[in-house]
Parts: structure tokens; sequence; C-alpha cells
């Protein structure tokens, strides 16, 4: 692999002959200054990249290929086996997979646009003028994001409790029967769901904020010169101008969410009967539960692909259309 | 000196550096041996374990370094289940950041030894032999590995019992002597929950701290588990369909109480809300410990059986200490093992501070396991624990797929308890899943 631009001169530094064939060293017009020396306006760039091309190649490129090595094998440690696509063929078989995978798609599915839409709507909210003490609610509605995942996990497991839970005391206020949330298949999905919308709506709102604060002020005035109403406006000015931000969300919300692990692995475990079960816990499970390295791996790949497929069709659908 | 380094330099250097971390880290990947160990003798050892048991083991550590100058202990509280993930993340790593002693329950010793045959040293170099027979019976097969050395000494033992409510069985006039099996308990469990209006017992019925005690104590009372000796899959067996019928039948008669959630089991016994607890011998400690306003009301029988007529007396679990394979104190850390373990006087002082009632058998002469226990209103509870010691105990085969099993055999529990579920078809399914995710064969 070459760094170097194509024109590049022989390094005299090193001793290096000039390779035959090469014309003489081409410049560009601009006075270019000593290569030999480390500080240069070439250079810099480079090494301010360092520390995390280095991090990068240590800490990701590295694991990330080892991976790939580990899920086409079998075994313990050292001994490891070449299996080809065994794990693979294992993980299209394996009913647990299937359902953790269902499970990641069903919350997806329910909890991705419920959120964006709170988020959307809080922004409109905050950004309005009219609101009365208006960073403090910008400040109450970002604070459950910076919540530690497992912290809020626990507090969740507290306030879901059926016996002795908050919520269920609340709802014992208006009459309404308990609910076993996390002892139930379907409420410990919606425990889950309520979780995770708690979690980050305000991280998407503070986004959407941000995005419509962005948005020229012109454009709506112009528009009610033109006679558009709220609705109008909304529609025609505030989404396609909000577009890149929403597109942002969506992916960055839908890769999170099929990474899911913290929340129900704390509130749930998985359960009851694997109903909150997600494919990153499997994941975990497989690797630092069952010792079975190869399988997770194949998991990770499946996953990574599921995500990178996922990705590419929202921005083919959602992207600016040239 | 100068600082002028040419830009393809530079490249180089990081791209060499980068290669060499990466060759590094490849080096490490793999099952132990990597991070080589020594046989030092001497410097300051850690030792990781969790709560009481920690506690208890450092109150053997002033002793052990008089008697052993040049060696310091330094035992750590790792937390139960951190301690897993840990310890299997340094055997992984070939034994990085691993402390020196490790303790480890049995059912996760057979998986390390399995996965990791590098990871635990060989206790028999370092003379461990010799303890072959000090022990309760049945725990020396379960620290042998595949190289038939010997890699733990037997820590911890537990006999399993049933903690019971005096005065709530007295209020619903109910003779322990006359339950013998689970029919007579869960026929017990209604009179019992009519008089006082109390469950009978706590159990996590949504699986999710795969807390499976219950359900294993109810097969290996019958001398089964999910796996036999050959390591063969018996999730479906009789033996496992019986387990979950008893559990079934509790939970259809309303005497299961659900103990889901943080500190949920807790909270129920401390409000009076469960009338027994089928618990091994560590629990004797813990309940006098956490529920001293509850002073003379509990007292101790043997489980019942769970087949008329069949056995009242078994182990259900055991830990263990270890010395890692990559430790650079090795001999420091067999001495402070042996130290611990294999004295009478040592054993019973950790016994007394952390509850961790010992495998070492010539323990048992201490008066105090005779003596009568002011919490249990006198009785002698901990005697029938020792006298259930000396009948033959099947050893249980956890395997190297123990995690697995639990998994599946949880999620049939949840079934059958959430969703109304056949235990024999729940089972079934699980042993299914079993053997199509470990590859071993399922028992005829």
């Amino acid at each position: 692999m070459s760094l170097a631009p194509p024109e590049r001169a022989p390094d005299t530094a090193t001793g290096a002959a000039a390779p035959a064939g090469r014309g003489p060293v081409k410049h560009t017009g601009r006075t270019r200054p000593d290569r030999r020396r480390l500080l240069t306006r070439d250079s810099v760039p480079y090494l301010l990249i360092m520390p995390a091309v280095l991090g990068f190649a240590v800490f990701k490129a590295y694991p990330i290929v080892a991976s790939l090595w580990i899920s086409l094998t079998t075994g313990n440690g050292d001994d490891r086996h070449f299996t080809g696509l065994d794990n693979y063929q294992r993980l299209l078989n394996d009913p647990l997979f299937w359902t953790a995978l269902k499970n990641t798609a069903l919350i997806l599915v329910v909890q991705v646009p419920l959120m964006l839409g709170l988020a959307l709507l809080l922004a409109l909210g905050l950004n309005s003028t009219k609101v009365w003490l208006r960073p403090l609610w910008r400040l109450g509605v970002f604070v459950p994001s910076l919540t530690g995942l497992v912290a809020a996990g626990v507090m969740f497991s507290v306030i879901l409790n059926r016996d002795a839970g908050l919520l269920n005391w609340v709802l014992s206020l208006f009459g309404i029967d308990r609910v076993n949330w996390l002892g139930s298949p379907f409420w410990a999905r919606v425990g889950v769901v309520l979780v995770i919308t708690w979690h980050y709506t305000g991280y998407n709102a503070v986004m959407y904020l941000a995005g419509l604060q962005g948005i020229p002020n012109e454009l709506y005035e112009a528009a009610m010169v033109d006679g558009a109403g709220p609705i109008r406006r909304f529609v025609s000015i505030t989404l396609p101008q909000l577009r890149p931000i929403l597109l942002l969300t969506v992916v960055l919300s839908t890769i999170g969410t099929l990474q899911l692990f913290d929340e129900p692995y704390v509130l749930t475990g998985g359960g009851p009967d694997n109903a909150t079960l997600t494919v990153t816990m499997y994941l975990y499970n497989n690797g630092f539960k069952y010792f079975d390295f190869g399988y997770a791996s194949a998991l990770a790949y499946a996953l990574a692909l599921i995500v990178s497929v996922l990705g590419i069709v929202q921005v083919r659908l959602m992207g600016e259309r040239r | 000196m100068s600082h002028q380094l040419s830009r393809r330099r530079l490249l180089q250097l990081a791209t060499a550096s980068a290669a060499g971390l990466g060759l590094a880290a490849c080096g490490d990947n793999g099952s132990g041996g990597a991070a080589a160990g020594g046989d030092g003798d001497s410097g300051k050892i850690t030792v990781w374990s969790w709560t009481t048991a920690a506690e208890g083991l450092r109150s053997v550590v002033p002793s052990f370094e008089r008697d052993n100058p040049g060696i310091k202990v330094d035992v750590q509280d790792v937390g139960e289940p951190a301690i897993w993930d840990k310890i299997t993340v340094g055997l992984a790593s070939g034994g990085k950041g691993l402390a020196d002693v490790l303790h480890i329950g049995v059912d996760y010793l057979p998986g390390y030894l399995d996965k990791f045959p590098d990871g635990i040293a060989d206790l028999s170099k370092l003379g461990a032999d010799k303890y072959k027979d000090a022990f309760a019976k049945g725990l020396w097969p379960t620290v042998i590995g595949k190289d038939k050395a010997a890699h733990a000494l037997p820590w911890e033992v537990n006999p399993l019992g049933l903690f019971y409510r005096k005065d709530y069985f007295e209020k619903a006039d109910v003779d322990p002597a006359s339950i013998s099996n689970w029919d007579d308990m869960i026929a017990a469990g209604r009179k019992i929950r009519a008089a006082n209006d109390v469950q009978l017992l706590g159990l996590d019925k949504t699986g999710a701290t795969q807390d499976m005690d219950f359900f294993q104590n109810l097969m290996q009372l019958q001398g089964a588990f999910y796996f036999d000796h050959e390591g063969r899959i018996t999730l479906a067996s009789p033996a496992a369909v019986k387990a979950l019928t008893v559990i079934k039948r509790l939970n259809d008669a309303d005497l299961l109480a659900d103990t889901a959630g943080q500190g949920t089991g807790k909270r129920l016994l401390s409000q009076g809300k469960l009338a027994t607890v089928a618990d091994a011998v560590w629990a004797a400690e813990y309940l006098a410990l956490k529920f001293p306003d509850q002073k003379g009301k509990w007292r101790v029988m043997q489980p019942p059986a769970a087949v008329p007529g069949g056995k009242r007396n078994v182990i259900v679990n055991s830990t263990y200490l270890t010395v890692s394979a990559s430790s650079k104190r090795r001999k420091a850390a067999w001495r402070f093992i042996e130290y611990a373990l294999t004295k009478p006087a040592e054993i019973n002082r950790i016994f007394t501070s952390g509850g961790v009632f010992p495998a070492l058998t010539a323990a048992y002469s201490d008066p105090k396991f005779s003596a009568p226990h002011p919490f249990y209103g006198g009785q002698k509870v901990l005697k029938p624990f020792v006298e259930s010691l000396d009948s033959p105990s099947e050893a249980t085969n956890f395997t190297s797929d123990y995690a697995r099993a639990l998994k599946f055999a949880s999620d049939a529990q949840s079934r059958v308890l959430l969703k109304g579920a056949d235990p024999a078809d729940s089972l079934k399914d699980a042993a299914e899943q079993l053997a199509q995710q470990t590859g071993r064969q399922q028992a005829a």
C-alpha cells in the first residue's frame, strides 16, 4: 500500500535511487517545504491523524479481521480448526438466532418511529418562542440521555416491578390492575421500548432542535406572505429542510437498536421465554457464557451485514435525490 | 540528536508499530500459555472471590502472612456474577490480568478446564494429590482436568436442606416429620397457605436470572442432571420431567411466589411471605444474618424426596480455589490455597467469618458443627448437613456446556410457568435445541 502521491521524488534521506523510467519531478508551482523535516505543511495532517489511525488499526481493524477469521473456525483458544461457513450455516438453522432477530426487528419497527416522532414534537415545542423557561425544558429533555445504560436498566427494573414498582402504583391510583411488566412476554417488550424511548428521545430532540434553528426564517416569512398555514409550512419547509438530520437520526437509531444490549440485559436478561432476547445479547451469551467464540463471531458478522444493508437502504430512500 | 524525520520514515514507523501491536495481540489470542507464568514463591499475590466468601478468606490472611514471611495476600471482592466475565475474558486473552488465585464454582470449573486447558495451573505438580481423600465424597473428580491432573482444591460444599418457618407449620397443624417427599409437601403447602396467607416457596418464574437451582435440586435428588456421566444430554429424561412437573403443580396450587426482579426474594422473606427456603447449607448463616428479627422462628429439615421413597440427601454444588497458569507466583499462590483449605483451624475460621461451609471433612470435628444455633431455636442446625455428607452423593457432571443447558432449561421452565406449557414437551424442545447447539447426543 502506498500513501505517497505518484509524482513523489526519490527519498534522498534513505539514499533510494530514483526508479528507472520516471521523469523529473513535476512541481505544481507553489514552493514545497523541505520534505525531510518532521513538521512540514504536508506532514502535519499525517501526524495529527496518526493516533487515530494507530488506535483504529490496533483496536478496530485487527479485531475486525481476527473476528472474521474466528467466525470461520471452531475450537478453543489456540486449538482452532478451520470449518469454513459451518458457523453461518448453523446460524441459519438456529431458532434462537431467529427469535433474537425477530425481537430486535419488532423493537426497531415500533420503537424508532415512536421515539423519533416524539423527539420531533418535543423539538418543535422547545423551538417555539412562546414556551416559558425554554432552557430549563431543553435541559430536562436531554438529561435522560446522560444516564448510564445500566443505571437506566436498573432504575426501570425497580419502576416496573410488578408488586412494588412505581408504575403499577400510579396505575392503581386510576383503578387499573397491576401489570406484570417484566414477567409477561408482551409487557416485557413494552417495558424495553419504554426504557429506550425514555433514554434516547431527548438526544434526538436536541439534534432536531439544532436542525430547526438552522432553517432560515426568511423561508417561513416568504411562505406566510404567500398565505401558507402552519401545517403547510411544516410540510413544505420544515420537513424538507430537516431531511439531512432526519436521515442521520433514522440511521443512527436503526444501528443503535440493532445493537441493543444493555437495557434488556439488565431489565429482563432476555426473558421471559426469550421475548426480549436481542441479537447482541445472544452474541454476548455465546462468547462470554458459552465460550463459543467462533459462533459469536459469525453472529457479529451477520449483524454487521444486516446493519450495513439497512443503512444503505435508508440512505438510498431518504437521501438527497440529485 | 536530530528531530528531523522524513515523512516516509514516519509512515514506516507508524505501520511497523501498528503491525507490531497487531502481532502482539495475535500472539495472545488463545487459551493460556501466551502469558507465561512462573513458580515464584514470594511477593504479593492477589485473590479474586466474592462477597461473604471474600470476607471469610480475608480472615485467614493475617495468620498466613505470619507463617509465610515474604508472601503478601490481597483478597479482592470482585462480585458475583461479575467474576465469571472477568475470569472468562482473562482466560480468553491468555491469562492476561488474572489474579493469582481464583475462586470458581463447580458450574464454571469444568467449562474453564475444557475450553482453556492451559489457563488454570496444574496443582498435582505442586503436590495437590495428597489431599485426594481429604474432602467430602464426590468432589475430587470435579477438580480433574482432561490431563488427569488436579486443577483446584475444594473449598465449599453445599448439601441441600429445607429451611422452614416453624410458626407457620404449627399454625397450619403440619408436622414436618410427616413430610418425606414433594407430594406430601404440596399437600402441606395448601394447608400452610390457607392458615397463614403465605406462599410456600419463591422462584424466579421469568427466568431473568436463570436461577434454576430448585429444578436442578429436584433432579439431583433423583441422581439426575442435564447431562449423564458420559456427557450425553438428559434434559428431557423422566427425572427432569418429574422435577418440572413438581414445579408446575406447586405453581398451579398458587404455592410459588415470583421472585423475579432485584431483591424481590429477600423482600418477600423479610416480610414473612415465604414459609420455606429450599437451599443449601450456606443459607443457614445467611438467614440468621439477614433476618435477625425472625430469630427462633426458623428450623431446618432434610429436603423432601423428589419421588416417594427417593433419596433425601444431595450435594447440590461446590466451589473451589484455583491458581491461574499465568500467575508469576504459582508456588506462593498454591501455598496460600493449601494453608486456607487444608487446615481445619483455618477453614473453620473462614466458615465463621464468611459462612462458607467447608469441604474439608477434618473440619467437622470442631464443636460448632454440633452446637445448638440460637436463630434456629437451639436446633443443632449444621449436624444434619454434616451427616448427609456421610452417605455417598453422586457427583454431578456439569460439563463444559452447562451454561447453555441452563439457558434452555430456564426457557423451558418459563414456558411452563408463564404460558402453561406441558413440562414434557417443553423439556423435549429444550433438549433438542441443546443437542443442536452443542453437537452432544441425547441419552436414549
